[in-house]
């Protein structure tokens, strides 16, 4: 990484803002030589494989879900179906449908509330959502309505919308009526459907202050056969294509690094990147036609290599998961909603992998039961620490690309790049891999 | 309204006074309302022209388990990121994004209780769970004072 130019460059973006917990941004160059290009993550570890550690069967969902505010329900969703393969719990069609409709409204909630809080004002080149409440206020309304919608998703189905109670082991502890479901279509229909055909006029207004910037990179996610893989699939790499679940491990690798407390990820090259735009490059062709219209609408091509692009593939997401979830809705009120009881009888004792592809990408629990339902280990694979490796490469690449431009522009699209992937620090950063003896 | 992480510590101290509330059923007309982390969900949940009481935990320099109940426009509420607010926005950014849009209620209670420990997987400190009560009876004093 040697240039010519002599530059010198020192960036340190201490506690970078609007993302999930805390990270810092480190830049050197000296004599046009690129020294140091990293995120560095600095939060203390939270240890909540070992907090598994004796707990119930019952109990695990619950308490991972707790890990982050945000990520709640991707963590459970998770957590159960690992818990659920461990110990040969078979969850219905229609629990399946159930969790499919939980997993759209978080993911709808996530992508917009970045793409409008977090991301558009870098657009627009201001320093928070808040100056937007004056120049544009009806853009903050809209996203709020979109959130309570999407929140309100969760509530019907889940009990609430943060940290839901009555997904559990084999099912739900109530089953949502249909007139609640029914109202939750009508307002998908005419409310959610306008205001998303309105994001996307907003995005393709702000599409030119997107950074051109590409590098070729791995993408991992999910992949099924019959829809856009978000609540289960194989694990995809544009790489080298479809490996089961239950080889995580290998499609992971996580190590150790100094200047992060988050441990890293590689598979086949140096770095991967998980998240809606590796789910949009392997998997475009199972979206339906909005997202794809959006898409259009977005430049977003398939094959995308900008990484800034993230943003635009998680709209795209948030149409396709409107669409579906109607959808979803119907297929459930067709067949009958039944008042099943969750099937709690485990049929054995032993290990289960949960992959799921929540809003950051793909999330992966896996949890060891003893004879007694009890957790003896649990390892949490989170989807922004698979993304460290790919941040730092990109900001390896990036820099010196744009070295001629002023500091202050050099550490916006720095910070820019960093916010694309969405972090969620607070959950990346969690103890190493547990083993419990005894 | 609670807000808070009841997983962290005494930041749930804002779900122990709901449950409490809820299960003594002491305030039968009032909607009683738990966004957990999710602070920008008040703008959901306020309601102009009736009394909208906020109850979280918050850093005031004071003993931990202190119980202090104030108006929005008697403090400077510091907007912050950290973890245990989704998205950065916290109680502070709620307001304002509230105040903003025109939508801040003028009847807005918040009573803060100063955390011991906000750590994960740890319940109300000592300090904080005996403070329950005493964040009741402020609340109490502000419903029958509002009529």
């Amino acid at each position: 990484m040697t240039t010519t130019t002599g530059t010198n460059l020192d960036i340190k973006v201490k506690h970078l803002t609007r993302v999930e917990g805390h990270g810092n941004i480190v830049v050197n160059m000296k004599d046009g030589v690129l020294e140091k290009a990293q995120l560095e993550i600095v939060e203390a570890p939270r240890y909540f494989e070992a907090m598994l550690k004796g707990r119930s069967f019952h109990e695990a969902a619950i308490i991972t879900s707790r890990i982050c505010g945000i990520c709640s329900l991707g963590h459970q969703i998770t957590s159960l179906k690992a818990t659920e393969q461990a110990l040969g719990l078979e969850a219905s069609e229609q629990t399946v449908l159930l969790r499919k409709l939980l997993i759209h409204g978080a993911t709808i909630q996530s992508n917009v509330l970045h793409a409008y809080f977090l991301a558009a004002p870098d657009f627009l080149k201001v320093g928070s959502v808040f100056p937007l409440v004056n120049t544009h206020p009806e853009v903050v309304l809209r996203a709020l309505r979109m959130k309570r919608l999407a929140n309100d998703i969760g509530d019907v189905v889940s009990g609430r919308a943060v940290h839901p109670i009555t997904p559990v082991p084999g099912g739900f502890t109530r089953i949502p009526t249909a007139g609640e479901l029914k109202e939750l279509k009508r307002r998908l229909e005419e409310d959610m459907y306008p205001d998303l055909l309105a994001t996307v006029e907003t995005l393709k207004s702000l599409a030119g202050a997107i950074p051109n910037f590409t590098r070729e990179t791995e993408y991992i996610s999910l992949r099924s056969d019959d829809d856009y893989a978000l609540y289960d699939g194989d694990i995809c790499s544009s790489d080298t294509g479809r490996v089961p679940d239950t080889e995580y491990r290998r499609m992971t690798n996580e190590f150790v690094i100094p200047h992060s407390t988050s441990k890293h990820a590689k598979v086949n090259r140096t770095s991967y990147m998980v998240g809606a735009l590796a789910r949009w490059n392997n998997n475009h062709d199972r979206l339906g036609e909005l997202a794809h219209t959006a898409a259009g609408a977005l430049g977003l091509q398939p094959g995308c290599t900008n990484p800034y692009m993230n943003t635009i593939a998680q709209v795209v997401e948030a149409a396709h998961c409107a669409v579906d979830a109607i959808a979803i809705i119907d297929a459930l009120l067709a067949a009958g909603l039944k008042d099943e009881r969750p099937n709690q009888e485990p049929t054995k004792f032993g290990t289960g992998v949960g992959a799921t592809e929540v809003p950051r990408g793909i999330l992966y629990h896996e949890y060891t039961y003893d004879r007694q339902g009890r957790v003896a280990a649990a390892n949490c694979i989170i989807p922004t620490g698979q993304n460290l490796a790919n941040i730092d490469d990109d900001m390896k690449k990036l820099v010196p690309e744009i070295v001629d431009r002023s500091k202050e522009e050099i550490t916006l699209l720095l910070e820019m790049l960093v916010r694309a992937y969405d972090p969620c620090i607070s959950c990346s950063v969690h103890m190493l891999d547990v083993e419990f003896i005894g | 309204m609670a807000v808070g992480n009841s997983f962290y510590g005494d930041d749930g101290v804002g779900t122990a006074v709901l449950e409490q509330i809820r299960q003594e059923d002491l305030f039968p007309e009032a909607e009683l309302v738990d966004v957990h982390t999710d602070a920008l969900a008040l703008l959901d949940h306020l309601s102009r022209g009736e009394l909208n009481v906020v109850v979280d935990a918050a850093e005031m320099g004071l003993e931990p388990g202190t119980a202090v109940a104030f108006r929005p426009s008697e403090v400077r509420l510091k907007i912050k990121s950290d973890h245990l607010s989704m998205h950065g926005f916290g109680l502070a950014e709620a307001f304002d994004l509230a105040a903003q849009l025109d939508r801040m209620p003028a009847n807005v209670l918040i009573v803060g209780v100063e955390p011991q420990r906000v750590t994960i997987n740890q319940g109300l400190s000592e300090a904080v769970r005996e403070a329950v009560p005493r964040v009741i009876s402020l609340i109490q004093a502000e419903v029958s004072s509002d009529g």
